[in-house]
């Protein structure tokens, strides 16, 4: 039995395995008011539903008779037609460290007296859902089974760690984090059965996955190891909030403006339409040159008030082709807008739309070119799309790529996820990875103080990058005073382009690319050997068989006290 | 009528009441046979109001908007206005009555080619499930003919349960945005 879960931005999924074969797993939810349908997709949103929003016992499940979430596709349809309650995109949320990520504040816009809730709290809404709509089918239940969680390849230590607490909370105990390229690599390995013969030693695959709201990049090698091929996960890209929803809302803002002004619903359904056509006219060989936009009217008087509009092939193609995916230089560097002190709570968009940019940004850093590519993600249903990207590589990359296909763009992650689960059972070949990014912990220059100037830093590489599930690091060389029972901050730093530091190498001074992480605090609780007073302490990290970085403070007696990061705000 | 109303008065007036309403009768130069002979002493029976009627009917309102269009004055609008709308609600209606009903034919056989009554299975004898048109003889008795339509019959209906108190006579809510 093997358990696979796509914990998306917009879409969640389930796909299973008794054996060989992986299937995906239609999940009830209210759909409607009163009625209950099984989708192969539960929509990532939740409502916060008020007291006249439905009548008692419509949002009833088959397992709960009154939910205190609706989770769904209700709570999509419903939250259009009332923004205030609706929670989406919890999971980019769950990744931006400029927030308290376990606060209650979501929805932003949530009018005064709505109980808001954390992103945490969403994600375990969509897990907790899943994992009753499971049992409910009579399976048996996911608390003790091994669960694999897909998460951004982006997604750092401390996202990953939220996403597993979220988890724990919905009751899955022994959840593995799987990042999603590599699932979606997975599904692809799953579905031909003579894979081996399609990549070889020498390969370097390139993994395309640009979902609803974010897109990721990562690579992997084929190498030979002994005879047998070995699959390993070399590079991710960054996090970027950017994907198909942008593209269709660009669109429907064009289709806007020739309209006369249109409500929040109209525009919703302008949004979803303006998707439709798109992939309609992003087909190869497409027929028509354009596609009828029909809002009814939003009144009772229905025809009288239908607008119409035309989406034209060229206009699809110069906004979201040549807006999203231009033809730039490999040198291209995407542009970071500047954000001006934002007075609003808001998620870090993307500041450069051109997603080849990114992808040049990307393949550079990286090094050696790729030689395939995999496509995951339902923007890359459109296959103008899809050939404006090989064309892009092809620019690029002294050989032209081997594009691997036949994926079912929704469900590959889940799908992969599933297998991910049975080669843990020793059925199926394993992507080595280990850790995404470089992690290191800031060191303070032991120099009197000037006023006015911080002390510079150092930064002690504690978990290189690709550092194995199950595997440990220990750094006596440097020792740390710390007081029993009194609080101590750790800084964290972290990379994803620094992948050559070793682990114990000390970086003077600091590089700039560094990213600051959350710290990390811990407070030595009294132990036997150390009941009081300053012990002397050296740092040691260790990556879980579950894909989570742990770091601890060891005495020289063997007492061990784990580091946690900390993720409230501090405040004042 | 436009074609399309006359399509949707009819599959409607035969679904829920029975037979044609009377301005399709009119719309199509039909008169109601016996009509006359109806004696106007005897009350017509009693029917409940069927609850899943008005189910099927909110059903079809709220994914396919199909009372708005029926209830919508349209002779001022041109065709390619009621063009323009009706494509969009044929396509949901037809995908809300997919989803909670299973429609097929009475005969499946080809429209125009003569055709045994038998083809219509156990339902051969019913009078409900075969009108014979042209010139019937006296008793009744036709083992064929031409098929000139194949007919509707529901296979298999599922609609969702409701809650407990829900006010069916409700079609679509009145909406009221705040600002």
């Amino acid at each position: 039995m093997a358990i696979g879960i796509d914990l998306g931005t917009t879409n969640c999924a389930l796909a299973y395995s008794r054996g060989e074969e992986i299937e995906a797993f239609g999940i009830p939810q209210v759909v409607e008011p009163n009625e209950v349908r099984a989708e192969m997709l539960l929509p990532s949103f939740v409502y916060l539903a008020g007291a006249r929003d439905f009548a008692p016992g419509a949002t009833a499940l088959p397992w709960d008779e009154e939910p205190a979430l609706v989770v769904g596709k209700l709570a999509r349809k419903r939250g259009a037609e009332s923004m205030g309650r609706l929670v989406a995109s919890a999971k980019s949320w769950l990744s931006y460290p400029g927030v308290d990520r376990q606060e209650a504040f979501l929805p932003v816009h949530a009018p005064e007296g709505v109980e808001r809730i954390s992103p945490v709290a969403a994600s375990r809404a969509y897990l907790a859902h899943l994992s009753a709509a499971w049992e409910a089918a009579g399976n048996e239940a996911l608390g003790e089974e091994e669960v694999i969680l897909t998460v951004p390849a982006s997604f750092d230590a401390v996202a990953r760690q939220l996403t597993e607490q979220a988890a724990r909370e919905a009751g899955l105990k022994r959840v593995v984090l799987l990042e999603e390229p590599q699932a979606a690599f997975y599904s692809w390995i799953a579905r031909h059965a003579d894979w081996r013969e399609r990549v070889g030693p020498g390969n370097r695959i390139l993994i395309v996955d640009i979902g609803g709201g974010t897109t990721d990049f990562t690579l992997i090698d084929v190498k030979d190891r002994g005879g047998a091929l070995e699959l390993e996960r070399v590079a991710v890209g960054e996090h970027i909030l950017l994907g198909g929803d942008n593209m269709d809302l660009a669109l429907a803002r064009q289709v806007e403006s020739r309209m006369p002004k249109l409500d929040a619903m109209q525009m919703q359904a302008l949004w979803q339409q303006c998707r439709a056509a798109k992939e309609a006219l992003l087909e190869p060989g497409a027929e028509t040159a354009e596609q009828v936009v029909t809002i009814l009217g939003r009144g009772s008087s229905l025809i009288g008030g239908t607008l119409r509009a035309k989406l034209t092939r060229e206009e699809v193609e110069r906004t979201v082709v040549e807006g999203f995916f231009p033809h730039v230089p490999l040198e291209e560097i995407p542009q970071r807008g500047r954000r001006a002190a934002l007075t609003e709570l808001a998620l870090p968009f993307a500041s450069d739309a051109r997603i080849t940019a990114h992808l040049a940004q990307f393949l550079k850093q990286a090094g050696a070119a790729p030689t395939h590519v995999l496509f995951n993600g339902g923007v890359l249903r459109a296959g103008l799309v899809r050939e404006r990207l090989i064309s892009a590589l092809n620019l690029w990359l002294p050989k032209p790529v081997v594009v691997l296909d036949g994926e079912d763009l929704m469900l590959a992650v889940a799908r992969g996820a599933a297998y991910f689960g049975l080669a843990r059972q020793g059925k199926g070949i394993r992507i080595r990875g280990g850790v995404a990014r470089t992690y290191y912990v800031g060191i303070e220059d032991a120099l009197p103080a000037v006023p006015g100037m911080a002390a510079p830093l150092k930064a002690l590489t504690v978990a290189p990058f690709g550092m194995e599930e199950g595997t440990g690091h220990e750094f006596p060389q440097r020792k740390f005073g710390l007081y029993v029972g009194e609080p101590v901050e750790f800084r964290i730093f972290s990379s994803t382009v620094r992948r050559a530091d070793a682990a114990g190498d000390l970086l003077e001074p600091m590089p700039r690319e560094l990213e600051e992480m959350p710290p990390m605090e811990i407070t030595l609780a009294p132990t036997k050997n150390h009941p009081r007073g300053v012990t002397p302490v050296t740092l040691a990290s260790y990556v879980t068989d579950t894909g989570v970085l742990e770091l601890y403070c060891v005495a020289a007696s063997g007492d061990r006290w784990k580091l946690e990061f900390s993720v409230r705000e501090r405040k004042g | 009528m436009s074609r399309i109303t006359l399509a949707f008065s009819s599959f409607f007036g035969l679904l829920f009441g029975g037979q044609l309403p009377d301005s399709v009768l009119i719309a199509l130069g039909l008169s109601k046979r016996g009509a006359k002979s109806t004696p106007a002493a005897a009350a017509p029976p009693k029917v409940d109001v069927s609850e899943g009627a008005l189910q099927l009917l909110g059903l079809l309102q709220r994914d396919a908007r199909l009372v708005d269009f029926l209830m919508e004055d349209i002779s001022a609008y041109s065709d390619e206005q009621v063009g323009a709308a009706v494509r969009n609600i044929q396509e949901n209606s037809r995908a809300t009555l997919g989803r909670y009903l299973r429609l097929e034919p009475v005969i499946d056989g080809v429209e125009g080619a003569v055709t045994q009554l038998t083809a219509a299975g156990a339902l051969r004898s019913e009078a409900a499930a075969i009108k014979l048109l042209g010139n019937v003889p006296a008793d009744g008795n036709v083992k064929a003919g031409l098929l000139r339509h194949k007919g509707w019959k529901v296979e298999k209906i599922e609609l969702p349960a409701m809650a407990g108190k829900a006010n069916l006579k409700i079609l679509a809510p009145a909406e009221i945005e705040v600002e």
